[in-house]
């Protein structure tokens, strides 16, 4: 139990460290397009999809599937940055509207086929030598 | 970015993915439908905190860094506290079991109670202030 807390602290804290250094690297676009956040979100989720296949094939332990896909991915990946960031770009201007919807749905279509194609990625090493 | 930011960055990041972890134990030790609802509550309710705070400590929401309140509890605890990825995976898990209608309702319901929780967190931050 323990172990698990400290795994899943010290995975979020790692996680959270590489969103923001992410931010930093992640040029902002001029019509406020949140891209730092999505590249974020979407690497994270093909990430997760890739420790989740690769634990249910056993070539990862629990403790690395909880550190990683809990902890890591976890930090890695905002919601609430995700939400908001769409709530203010909607009022911010005219054409807000628009890259809103398009930040949403874009955010929501990539990250669904990153972590499926993740998944598949680390389901599929099964067929591999070692 | 200094690095005390960093720091807060990473011990809010930590405590709010632990605080995820444990919502998540016990919310799956007392519902066992197949609605994702443990990652459902964790990220509406951090959305609705994220847009509270963010107005009442006036917090422009592209400002990562530089506070205690924007490192420490927005990028760090709310952000490590929220996920994407998790309900990504949730929704994806769903619809590989055959229920792909419940995995776009929830991919869709996620989104739109969280720009709802969001706003209404907003919302009343400016009624406060």
């Amino acid at each position: 139990m323990i172990n698990l807390v400290i795994l899943v602290f010290i995975g979020g804290a790692i996680g959270a460290m590489a969103r923001e250094f992410l931010m930093l690297g992640v040029p902002e676009l001029s019509d406020g397009f949140p891209m730092a956040i999505l590249v974020a979100n979407v690497v994270a989720a093909f990430l997760l999809g890739l420790v989740t296949g690769l634990h249910k094939r056993r070539a990862v332990s629990d403790d690395v599937n909880t550190m990683v896909g809990t902890g890591i991915m976890g930090g890695l990946s905002t919601f609430s940055s995700f939400v908001y960031g769409a709530v203010v770009l909607m009022t911010a201007s005219a054409s807000g509207a628009v890259v809103t919807i398009v930040y949403v749905l874009v955010s929501l279509v990539l990250g669904y086929a990153a972590v499926l194609f993740g998944m598949k990625l680390g389901e599929r090493g099964a067929s591999q030598p070692g | 970015m200094r690095a005390l930011d960093v720091m807060w960055v990473g011990l809010g990041g930590g405590a709010g993915s632990l605080l995820r972890w444990w919502i998540g134990r016990i919310v799956g030790e007392r519902y066992r439908g197949s609605f994702p609802l443990a990652t459902f509550l964790i990220n509406v309710s951090g959305a609705f905190v994220i847009g509270y705070l963010s107005v009442l400590f006036s917090v422009d929401w592209r400002d990562r860094y530089g506070t205690v309140l924007n490192a420490g509890v927005l990028t760090g605890i709310l952000g490590g506290y929220t996920t994407f990825s998790s309900m990504q995976l949730d929704a994806a898990k769903l619809a590989g079991s055959g229920r792909g209608q419940l995995a776009l309702g929830y991919l869709l319901l996620s989104v739109a109670d969280g720009l709802i929780a969001a706003a209404l967190g907003a919302a009343l931050a400016r009624v406060q202030g």
